[in-house]
């Protein structure tokens, strides 16, 4: 009698998250996956059943085969990048006698500041005109394209982007620092542990939950990179900095492909979410191969 | 920056516009309120002097016909104006008119059949013969035979120089043709390393669809004689003339001609010497840089041609706008529309009031005509030139397709010419080949 009390109550608690997820995300997904066999352009009143046209021609074009492998590549430029910068913020603010939550708060607010702001700074600054490439101009005789050569755009947007979200995932690092038992520390000072053993032998395991957490997080930002790109460059240069995000906004809202946007938002979901199944299992099994679950 | 932002926006459209459709009164006869008021919903384009015209307008209507209001708002540009459109359109929130509509997105709308064919409304006839405007929206003629817009302005883009600049090079006139352009560039670099000829910023190599109407079509258009790129679902390029486009593109390029990467203003802060200018500008240029004057330092010209031909009758590209009025609204809110449009279009003392608070030539036929006209044109001789050359201008092309046609012209051709990454013959050819899988 309690447990079904208790079931009901826990039904009633959980309704308001069900029925949003329900209404903003399950039944987008199902009316998505719909049209993804349509040729409906949002506006037409009639349209056609295509089959898997949609998917055909996505699977062969330059703007979806781009998103997908440069989703990787921001990983790869992204992940390390953000993870060295918030475990180095987390580490010297852990360090620090006083005033940790103001530092924190301080590394906290790129995340907070619009990425459209973020960027048409960022794009004054590396202008052509600009004092630093004026500057690069005078002094050395150098002019550098900054957001026009594949490497340096995809560069760029990744380090804006490890900017903004350093100081979020320092926060997560931080509480996980505070909560390893400070005796821990200790005896292995009385024990003569070197700075570099103390760190990989007893931190790193001892931060796994948290890092963890944040690696999951970042891996899965590369897959919704969006606002940084639009701003920027376009997807550009050559299609070098073109994302999931990217590509489905460009055949959604310019070329008014509802049904074709739809296959690529589809195609991008199961992308997403076996690539993170792929990359949890990895660091699940990096963790128990070094003891540390 | 929110993971899958643009997913959960697509999807939250598209089951919310399909719930609004279903919800809304899905055209019908409606449009009147219970006090017999007709409303009509009219969004103007994002900028405040046409908002301004567009919202006296509207109460001067009114004043005369209190069974009519016209509510006048700003399209929202977020994320663009297109598809804040086809947003309201999906939702059944469309407005009853909306100006600053191109040809292609008109041709997208049309082929949707969003759209009235204004040719059928009793009072388009007596519209056009009012503003005088016949010669003017022949052109606009869509491929089914049907008027599905009314023009409102044709900005014929024009090539500002800066003059300060040529002089020290030793031009008292700017370069017309590719050689004479060419030549200059020489000179410019040799004075000059750091400047360059054709300063546009990162516009040149970005695949972004519009952006081919303000460097490829404009200098398209003079190469080819105004003829035309599509047909219909034909590809009617002059190869030739493409050919020879992209050559001096190319050339210009290798000279250290061409700056392609960010820069702010760069025509306007001398970075380069020649861009494309539109009469909008002198409005911006008059706060922000009072310096650039007409006739002192910068003049304008028609885009620059082949040597064989007559730079003195060079077309351009024609940035055009119009106003539309949207089949999924009410019937009576549509003839309020006609019948408002009517009424701001028979006195041609609206259009120079237009012209007067926009700079933006009123598509009429009678331009250098009309007194009031003239004596903007008078008072300012920059805005005179585009005037004179609106029989120049070629207007967008109206395949429902531009979106991904312009684009492919960018990644195929333009964009990798501009990058020296293909040579002019192989990127017209990839160009053609791709356009036509797509048409």
């Amino acid at each position: 009698m309690i447990n079904k009390q208790n079931n009901k109550l826990g039904w009633l608690f959980a309704s308001p998250y069900i029925i949003f997820g329900l209404v903003f995300f399950l039944g987008p997904l199902l009316w998505s996956l719909y049209l993804s066999f349509t040729n409906w352009d949002l506006i037409a009143p009639e349209f056609d059943f295509v089959g898997l046209d949609n998917f055909r021609k996505a699977m062969a074009a330059p703007g979806v085969q781009s998103a997908f492998w440069v989703t990787y590549k921001f990983m790869m430029l992204f992940v390390p990048l953000v993870t060295a910068m918030s475990l180095a913020v987390a580490v010297v603010i852990q360090g620090l006698p006083k005033f940790k939550s103001v530092y924190l708060i301080g590394f906290f607010l790129p995340y907070l500041s619009s990425g459209v702001v973020a960027s048409l700074i960022v794009q004054g600054f590396l202008s052509y005109n600009s004092p630093v490439n004026e500057f690069l101009r005078g002094t050395f005789g150098i002019n550098i394209d900054w957001l026009g050569s594949p490497f340096s755009a995809l560069f760029i947007v990744g380090l804006i982007l490890a900017w903004k979200f350093t100081g979020y995932y320092a926060l997560i690092l931080t509480s996980g620092l505070e909560s390893i038992d400070k005796e821990v520390y200790e005896a292995a000072a009385i024990d003569g542990v070197s700075d570099r053993q103390r760190f990989w032998k007893i931190t790193l395991p001892l931060l796994y939950p948290a890092l963890y957490t944040t690696l999951i997080l970042s891996f899965g930002v590369t897959f919704g990179i969006f606002t940084e790109v639009y701003q920027l460059t376009g997807g550009g240069p050559n299609f070098a900095t073109n994302t999931w995000q990217m590509e489905i906004f460009n055949q959604a809202f310019t070329n008014l492909q509802a049904g074709y946007a739809s296959a690529i938002a589809i195609m991008a979901s199961i992308v997403t979410f076996i690539s993170i199944f792929v990359i949890r299992k990895l660091l699940e099994s990096w963790g128990k191969r070094n003891g540390w679950v | 920056m929110k993971k899958s932002r643009v997913s959960l926006l697509l999807a939250i459209t598209l089951v919310g516009g399909t719930v609004l459709a279903a919800c809304g009164n899905g055209g019908g006869s409606g449009g009147q309120s219970a006090d017999g008021v007709t409303t009509v919903e009219f969004w103007a384009a994002p900028n405040p002097p046409q908002q301004a015209f567009w919202q006296d307008m509207a109460k001067e209507y009114e004043a005369v016909n209190p069974d009519v209001k016209v509510n006048v708002s700003a399209i929202k540009e977020s994320p663009s104006s297109e598809a804040s459109i086809q947003a309201a359109i999906a939702g059944g929130n469309a407005p009853t008119v909306a100006e600053n509509i191109n040809r292609g997105f008109a041709a997208q709308l049309s082929n949707s059949k969003a759209l009235v064919a204004l040719d059928e409304l009793p009072q388009f006839k007596e519209m056009v013969e009012s503003r005088n405007m016949a010669e003017t929206i022949a052109p606009w003629e869509f491929a089914d035979g049907h008027q599905y817009v009314l023009p409102i302005y044709s900005n014929p883009m024009l090539i500002g120089w800066r003059t300060d600049f040529l002089k020290e090079i030793g031009y008292n006139e700017p370069p017309q043709t590719y050689s004479e352009v060419l030549e200059a560039t020489a000179k410019l670099k040799a004075k000059y390393p750091d400047k360059y000829m054709w300063a546009k910023g990162a516009d040149l190599a970005d695949p972004t669809a519009w952006k081919r109407w303000f460097d490829f079509f404009l200098l398209y258009n003079a190469a080819s004689d105004g003829n035309k790129f599509i047909e219909g679902q034909n590809l009617v390029a002059d190869d030739k003339a493409g050919v020879e486009m992209l050559t001096f593109v190319d050339d210009l390029r290798k000279a250290g001609g061409i700056l392609a990467q960010n820069a702010t203003d760069p025509f306007e802060t001398g970075a380069g010497v020649f861009t494309d200018i539109g009469p909008w500008t002198f409005d911006m240029w008059a706060t922000k840089y009072p310096e650039l004057k007409y006739g002192e330092n910068f003049t304008l010209t028609l885009p620059p041609v082949p040597d064989h031909m007559d730079p003195a009758n060079a077309k351009t590209y024609a940035d055009a706008k119009g106003l539309v009025i949207f089949s999924g609204a009410p019937e009576a809110s549509q003839q309020a529309a006609a019948e408002f449009l009517k009424w701001v279009y028979a006195n041609e003392e609206n259009d120079v009031k237009w012209f007067k608070q926009t700079n933006l030539p009123p598509a009429r036929d009678d331009l250098n005509e009309v007194e009031g006209f003239k004596q903007i044109l008078a008072e300012k001789p920059e805005l005179a030139l585009y005037a004179e050359a609106v029989s120049k201008g070629v207007p967008a092309m109206d395949n429902p397709k531009f979106n991904e046609l312009q684009t492919l012209i960018g990644q195929e051709a333009f964009n990798k010419v501009i990058r020296g990454e293909i040579d002019p013959q192989t990127g017209w050819n990839n160009m053609k080949k791709a356009i036509e899988g797509e048409l």
